[in-house]
């Protein structure tokens, strides 16, 4: 026969269990502490220097009127290597001290006028990213005037240089 | 019916005080650290960069004289514009009245879902 | 039977649950109880990145007439810093803005730009520095960065004002009305400054020319050649005046302003003399060579609109008759887009960061 003594520290024992347990998760609950990872905070930084590199990179340095940008040139002239080395120039220099180390993969998008299609061209790329890294995706837009070697249909177009950037 | 041990409740005493003071303590930490997601958060949710950059490409293309060029050209906004930035893009130019120290009346509008911009810029 | 001390009352039991729940209510209103309290620490990086963006995308406020033509007395109106042109420029920098803003004995750290650029109650300490690539600007104000600061980096591009160089042998009078009667002792050459075309023909102020706002820099060089008998005599050339006239569509033209002594917005440099000519009163004063004339951003702002046009004429007197750097018979010399004449604004690339603590 089962012997009923004690039931009442069976019920004390596990009222206690249960507001321990309680206690355990509103204190884990309100003391994780977020990681500056967690808080995108370095995401927004590099966000902000990659668009102002691309903006940078398409705003010539004298008039406009006759003045290409080197994004231009560098899309007109398919001069991928430039692409690397001024995008990279831009974003990696301080004002003192080391220069930082970004990697990116540059894409270029443009309009396809026959068949209304969107397609990508690769421009170039520092190395390819692998699983884990957390890149962020800055653009620019990029006027091409139709006397140049435009990727697509020879015109006056619009195209959208597409980067992705993340730190190592 | 269990007496309750009254030994030692200064320590027991210590013991809630000190634990009450790391929970609040953790509360205060806990709001600072989500001032600054909120706000890198915010930062990168506002398409800040992309209407500048989309708005300067509209009022430069605002100058475009040749009628074939400039429908080829609002095309490719809006259609790359809705293809990578999940963003509807509009414009439409119209000539400036006479005497006015600009060229054109633009109407710009962008709606990414989250947030919509039109502007009747003056260039 | 077993020994039950160390065991809970009920009635301590029931007390403690009720007094748990009391607590995760309350703690859920902890929050807005809180809400006063600053939590600076990890919104370092939020205040850097707003700092960042007032500085690079914004002109400031005043913006017109901008707050960088006001002078160290007047700094009490300037409201804001920002270092763009204008609002639609963003990322490209006024240089004029950049030297007012790291001018140590203009404003002083911290006080005068907390409440001008950080904005906040909480009284942030903060570290901001500017190059350009090549490292010909290089300018920082503020503390040295202690551990655990938030930072932003920003590109940019500067904008490097117009400035003119005027070759004298090329603007002789001789054989443009006559010869012999324009062998005369007083000479005088005149500069325009179109402000209608200047602010019309380039719509995009990055690279526009704009007296009203920007510096204007002009250069008569060589003056020495410019005689007949080539190089000239010694102490044959000097300079009596320069005044400046305005033409507008609804004023008479007539003079505006004349050179008579050293201004803090309008100087004159003799012989590529680092300090500006004192005064130019009725003693002309001797010039071997060349003759600078650099008028501050604003100087043309009260005087001038983009309507104006507006004249430098400078007035040479000679010891001896002769024909000289002259185009009172032709047409004035005009600073303008032609990139033959002027020396165009130019943008050069650098890199701003913020750290704030």
């Amino acid at each position: 026969m089962v012997n009923s003594d004690g039931q009442l520290f069976t019920i004390e024992g596990i009222s206690a269990g249960l507001i321990m347990l309680l206690t355990a998760y509103i204190v884990v609950n309100t003391t994780s502490i977020y990681t500056p990872g967690d808080t995108h905070i370095s995401d927004m930084q590099l966000e902000q220097l990659g668009s102002d590199a691309l903006r940078l990179m398409n705003t010539p340095n004298t008039s406009a009127t006759s003045a290409e940008s080197s994004l231009q040139k560098i899309i007109i002239n398919n001069d991928t290597a430039q692409f690397s080395n001024t995008f990279l120039w831009f974003c990696n220099s301080t004002t003192s001290g080391t220069n930082d180390n970004l990697q990116f993969t540059a894409d270029l998008y443009y309009r396809d006028k026959n068949t209304n299609s969107v397609n990508k061209i690769h421009l170039t790329q520092t190395r390819n990213l692998i699983g884990g890294e957390h890149p962020v995706r800055v653009t620019e837009w990029v006027h091409l005037n139709s006397n140049g070697q435009v990727p697509v249909n020879n015109r006056e177009q619009a195209v959208l240089v597409e980067v992705l950037l993340w730190r190592d | 019916m269990a007496r309750l041990n009254d030994d030692a409740q200064w320590i027991v005493l210590m013991g809630f005080i000190v634990s009450f003071a790391l929970f609040f303590l953790a509360i205060v930490v806990n709001q600072s650290t989500v001032v600054g997601q909120t706000t890198a958060e915010g930062v990168i949710e506002f398409p800040k960069n992309d209407i500048i950059d989309v708005r300067n490409e509209i009022l430069f293309s605002s100058g475009i004289v040749n009628p074939t060029n400039l429908t080829d050209v609002k095309n490719d906004i809006s259609s790359i514009g809705l293809a990578r930035k999940m963003a509807i893009i509009s414009f439409n130019a119209t000539p400036a009245p006479p005497g006015s120290s600009y060229k054109n009346v633009i109407l710009i509008h962008y709606n990414n879902g989250v947030t919509a911009y039109n502007e009747t810029a003056n260039y | 039977m077993l020994d039950d001390q160390g065991n809970l009352s009920i009635d301590f039991l029931a007390g403690m649950t009720i007094f748990m729940i009391a607590l995760i209510w309350i703690s859920t209103m902890v929050p807005g109880l809180l809400i006063t309290l600053q939590g600076k620490t990890i919104d370092y990086d939020a205040v850097a990145y707003r700092t960042g963006a007032i500085l690079v995308e914004d002109p400031g406020w005043p913006a017109s007439p901008p707050w960088d033509n006001l002078n160290d007395l007047q700094k009490g109106d300037i409201q804001r810093f920002g270092l763009s042109i204008t609002k639609d420029t963003p990322n490209v920098l006024s240089l004029h803005k950049i030297n007012r803003f790291f001018c140590s004995t203009a404003f002083s750290y911290p006080s005068d730009y907390q409440s001008r650029l950080i904005f906040s109650n909480f009284q942030y300490l903060f570290n901001i520095s500017l190059s350009t690539f090549d490292r010909t600007i290089n300018e920082s104000l503020g503390d040295v960065k202690p551990d655990g600061y938030g930072h932003i980096r920003r590109y940019i591009k500067i904008k490097y004002p117009s400035n003119t160089t005027i070759l004298a042998p090329n603007y002789l009078n001789s054989g443009v009305s006559g010869g012999l009667s324009d062998n005369t002792t007083t000479h005088v050459f005149s500069v325009q400054l179109n402000c209608t075309q200047l602010i019309w023909d380039e719509t995009n102020v990055a690279y526009q020319i704009n007296p009203l706002t920007e510096q204007i820099m002009v250069n008569i060089s060589n003056l020495n050649n410019a005689c007949i008998f080539n190089p000239c005599p010694p102490n044959l050339i000097s300079l009596s005046s320069i005044k400046i006239y305005r033409q507008n569509p609804s004023q008479p033209f007539g003079q505006v302003r004349e050179y008579l002594s050293s201004d803090p917005q309008f100087n004159v440099y003799i012989d590529g003399s680092n300090t500006p000519l004192p005064a130019l009163d009725p003693p002309s004063v001797n010039v071997n060579n060349n003759v600078s004339v650099i008028f501050s951003p604003g100087f043309f702002f009260g005087m001038a609109s983009d309507s104006s046009q507006m004249y430098v004429n400078y007035t040479f007197t000679l010891a001896n008759p002769d024909n000289f750097f002259n185009n009172t018979f032709t047409t004035p010399y005009h600073y303008d887009y032609n990139p033959v004449r002027v020396t165009q604004p130019l943008l050069k690339e650098g890199v701003l960061e913020v750290a704030v603590w």
